[in-house]
């Protein structure tokens, strides 16, 4: 008797959720943000210019809350004639082979810690939280309106010795510093 | 051509993750900026490199559970059993041992302690913290002392508020729903420069009495809560910053205590009547923390903390307390290490007024201290694939003697998806001040030819002897793997051994004349010990953009050593049967549009038993399954209405049945409650 009512509620519920299935494809260009932000990643190594050339690119995560999951399917590609490499550090002296450093935005407290890890390497840091450019990192990636864009600090940039393509710093978002 | 397009439709349906991340994976940088993302953020899920059975709520999940009080949302937990008890008192516990006050967890905002000294528990009915400031709730099971502290017996939960920054501006939700249950929170943010950051918000609950179970009359549990809460972020630069809250936090709730005997006029006994009593809660408290890093590397945190709280419970009792707090943490990574130490100091006062027979209090101005220190380090052996994690804390209670909790763990990644802890520690719990000097009548044996026909009243009150802290000790087994970049499992599996636990004993009994009764005193002395094996499961799926499943499950188990004593032997057969052995939930958050949301949870405990209190016999507490739904939709950019439904099934029940003090069982009912979030 009991679990009748219960049987047919979640004979609806599945009916509910495979509509949603259905219904989800039509959104076409949706993408997870996880998704969004581990191909972020990967295209800044394509628009960024590096002093040295190595035959590997190396993409850091720092700290406890990380993308490996979302970059796992683009290790081993090749981007822009390089090997792609996906790290885990927890310390500075890890840092030496590590062309970007992703610091997400979990680890807000050890900001200031790690900028002073990477200060004056051609390190591309890179975070999820809006204040990172702001506390001297060069790229936050910004939730805005929806969608998932990015502001870019190049006085932190070239503070790092880095160059960004004019193509990049067309699609930011905001470009602080001075070196626009 | 049309039929391809129809098939890879069907195909985006069903493998739609397979399929959306290579497209996404094909994004250049122009179209990732153009790219709509899904509200379902997966932030905080990633703890693939905690040597931990842990989980993070975020603010997010909790705005979409439709919960008003914080448990409710805990319940989205695996390991964590949650059991309402009436309008706003609930039992909170992690992996066994639940109770009104279940003593062996620790509870934290901000890092600030919100476990009550005196009841060993967690006041879950005043609303410490409003839902809408929480930035995440961070649930860490098992024993964490070596870096919690005392009372992390069976688990942490950290719950973290939001920064100014994310609080900019203002907000105002309002509830309204059945029960008489209503709800206002408004929020208000600025900057006082560009480094400096302050809000404000307020919050107020209401909800009429529920029902009680058994007569369907209505119980006097109205609840009236208020939050008042700021806080104030200032960045020094070259990482100082400084961090100042302020809250202070109103309750009233009404309860019956089941605790006055009443008598026919020939002198024999009828059995327990009610005292009704009104509940206040109140706490001001003001916190600082300054963070700074030095040149050589260290971070280092300092905070400050002070409460004053109170409780009263009308002509029965009455706490006024005063608590200081100090704490610091230090943090240094270099080769390999990621070390972290610190110490803490906590000095808390109190002055009791309790002046009946029903309760009373011995040493009623008393003042306990307690210092802490600890290290821990996590050493990277093989980058990449294996780190080792150890740690201890030394804390000295001033009652209870010097304790020490090591803890160890030993993480193995061998690959990018897979991942295996190992982790051993020990916990102590610190007898609290009421184990230790309360007098209170617990409970009524029912006349029976062993007892002469009297009732026999049982009367806890101090032990003659010094009680030991409570202690756990084992080992947990981890196993997490990606299946795919949108399905995750995570499964724990614990075996820990109790030792010292805390019961009563009878020790004499007193006779007195009118009305015929016996007193049988009761005390507390560390007499038990037990097993406790579990196992947990989650998995989180996100099988599209839109949707996302999640499921949890745990599994406990109890086994009380037995004693030749009856009492003992009797306890621990009582013991073991009252927590459910199997908790579950499965829930769905689904994006049917940018502006419309549909989530559904289903959950469910098993039955277990409990003593029908005041008296010893035991009932049964049925098992449930449940459903809650949620809708909301925006109505422009600033305004959300959303309608929620919880516990939409099943026959009436009851989840707990009070230990602490002796009260009827409430009903938890189908309620129903309509909310609007205004940004402006």
């Amino acid at each position: 008797m009991r679990s009748r009512p219960l049987l047919s509620t979640l004979r609806s519920l599945a009916a509910v959720l495979l509509l949603s299935l259905a219904g989800s494809s039509s959104f076409g260009e949706v993408a997870s943000e996880g998704q969004l932000k581990a191909a972020y990643l990967v295209n800044f190594l394509k628009y960024v210019e590096w002093p040295a050339s190595r035959s590997t690119a190396t993409i850091c995560l720092f700290g406890r809350d990380s993308l490996g999951p979302y970059l796992a399917s683009y290790e081993g590609r090749q981007i822009v004639g390089r090997e792609l490499r996906i790290r885990k550090v927890t310390s500075p002296d890890q840092l030496a082979d590590c062309q970007l450093l992703f610091v997400p935005d979990t680890e807000e407290s050890r900001f200031a810690a790690v900028l002073r890890w990477s200060d004056k390497q051609a390190i591309l840091t890179v975070s999820d939280a809006e204040i990172f450019t702001r506390d001297g990192g060069v790229i936050a990636l910004v939730r805005s309106e929806g969608r998932l864009q990015f502001d870019i600090n190049t006085d932190a940039l070239g503070r790092a010795g880095l160059k960004a393509s004019s193509q990049m710093l067309r699609l930011a978002r905001q470009v602080s510093g001075g070196g626009r | 051509m049309r039929c391809k397009k129809v098939l890879s439709l069907m195909l985006l349906a069903w493998g739609g993750d397979v399929l959306a991340s290579n497209a996404v994976d094909e994004m250049g940088l122009e179209e990732l900026t153009k790219a709509d993302i899904t509200s379902v953020s997966r932030k905080s899920q990633s703890l693939s490199d905690v040597p931990a059975a842990a989980f993070v709520i975020s603010a997010e999940d909790i705005r979409r559970s439709g919960a008003q009080a914080l448990p409710d949302v805990l319940r989205m937990v695996p390991g964590i059993e949650v059991a309402q008890i009436d309008s706003a008192r609930y039992a909170v516990t992690a992996r066994g041992f639940n109770g009104r006050f279940a003593n062996k967890l620790q509870v934290l905002i901000d890092g600030r302690s919100v476990y009550h000294p005196i009841f060993s528990g967690v006041m879950w009915e005043a609303d410490l913290i409003a839902l809408e400031d929480i930035e995440r709730v961070e649930v860490i099971r098992g024993p964490g002392a070596a870096m919690w502290g005392v009372n992390a017996v069976n688990g942490v939960i950290n719950i973290i508020s939001r920064h100014t920054r994310h609080q900019g501006g203002g907000e105002a939700v309002a509830s309204l729903g059945t029960q008489g249950k209503a709800g206002l929170y408004a929020r208000y943010g600025g900057q006082l420069d560009e480094y400096t950051r302050w809000k404000m918000s307020v919050q107020g609950r209401h909800a009429e009495p529920s029902q009680l179970y058994a007569s369907g009359g209505e119980n006097v549990d109205r609840l009236n809560n208020g939050v008042l809460d700021f806080r104030l972020d200032k960045d020094l630069g070259a990482g100082h910053d400084l961090t100042l809250w302020a809250n202070a936090v109103r309750s009233s709730l009404g309860d019956q205590w089941r605790l006055n005997p009443q008598y026919s006029g020939g002198g024999s006994f009828l059995g327990m009547n009610n005292y009704l009593i009104q509940q206040s809660y109140t706490s001001q408290s003001l916190m600082g923390r300054y963070r700074w890093l030095s040149d050589s590397g260290v971070e280092s945190s300092l905070q400050m903390a002070m409460t004053d709280s109170g409780i009263e419970i009308s002509e029965y009792f009455k706490e006024e307390r005063t608590t200081y707090d100090l704490d610091y943490q230090a943090r240094y990574a270099f080769a390999g290490h990621d070390l972290l130490w610190g110490g803490s100091h906590r000095t808390t006062s109190d002055s009791v007024t309790s002046a009946t027979s029903v309760v009373s209090m011995a040493n009623p101005d008393y003042t306990d201290r307690s210092t802490g220190v600890f290290v821990h380090d996590d050493w990277t052996l093989i980058r990449d694939r294996l780190v080792l994690g150890a740690g201890a804390r030394w804390d000295h209670p001033m009652r209870g003697g010097n304790t020490f909790s090591p803890s160890a763990s030993l993480m193995w990644t061998p690959g990018r998806s897979d991942s295996v802890w190992l982790k051993y520690a020990r916990a102590p719990r610190v007898p609290a001040r009421a184990e230790r000097d309360v007098t209170i009548f617990a409970g009524v044996v029912r006349p029976s030819a062993e007892s002469m026909g009297l009732p026999v009243f049982l009367r806890t009150r101090p032990s003659s002897r010094t009680l030991k802290p409570e202690e756990v000790e084992g080992f947990e087994l981890g196993y997490r793997k990606q299946l795919t970049s949108n399905f995750s499992t995570d499964l724990a599996v614990y075996r820990y051994r109790y030792k010292n636990l805390i019961s009563g004993l009878p020790v004499s009994q007193d006779f007195s004349m009118l009305p015929l009764n016996i007193i049988q005193n009761v005390e507390t002395y560390n007499c038990m010990a037990a097993w406790s094996n579990g196992a947990e499961f989650s998995a989180d799926w996100l099988v599209s953009a839109a949707w996302r499943l999640q499921l949890s499950y745990a599994w406990t188990r109890l086994e009380f050593d037995r004693s030749a004593n009856p009492t003992l032997n009797a306890t621990a057969e009582n013991d073991e049967k009252s927590g459910p052995r199997h908790f579950g939930a499965l829930r769905s958050q689904w994006n049917i549009s940018p502006i419309q949301q549909f989530d559904a949870w289903i959950r469910g405990s098993a039955g277990f038993y409990r003593a029908n209190a005041p008296y010893t016999e035991l009932v049964r507490v049925p098992g449930y399954m449940t459903l809650d739904l949620r809708y909301g939709r925006k109505f422009g950019k600033d305004v959300e209405l959303a309608l929620s439904g919880r516990n939409l099934l099943g026959p009436r029940r009851i989840e707990f049945i009070s230990d602490y003090i002796p009260s009827p069982q409430s009903e938890v009912t189908p309620s129903l409650l309509l909310s609007v979030r205004w940004k402006f």
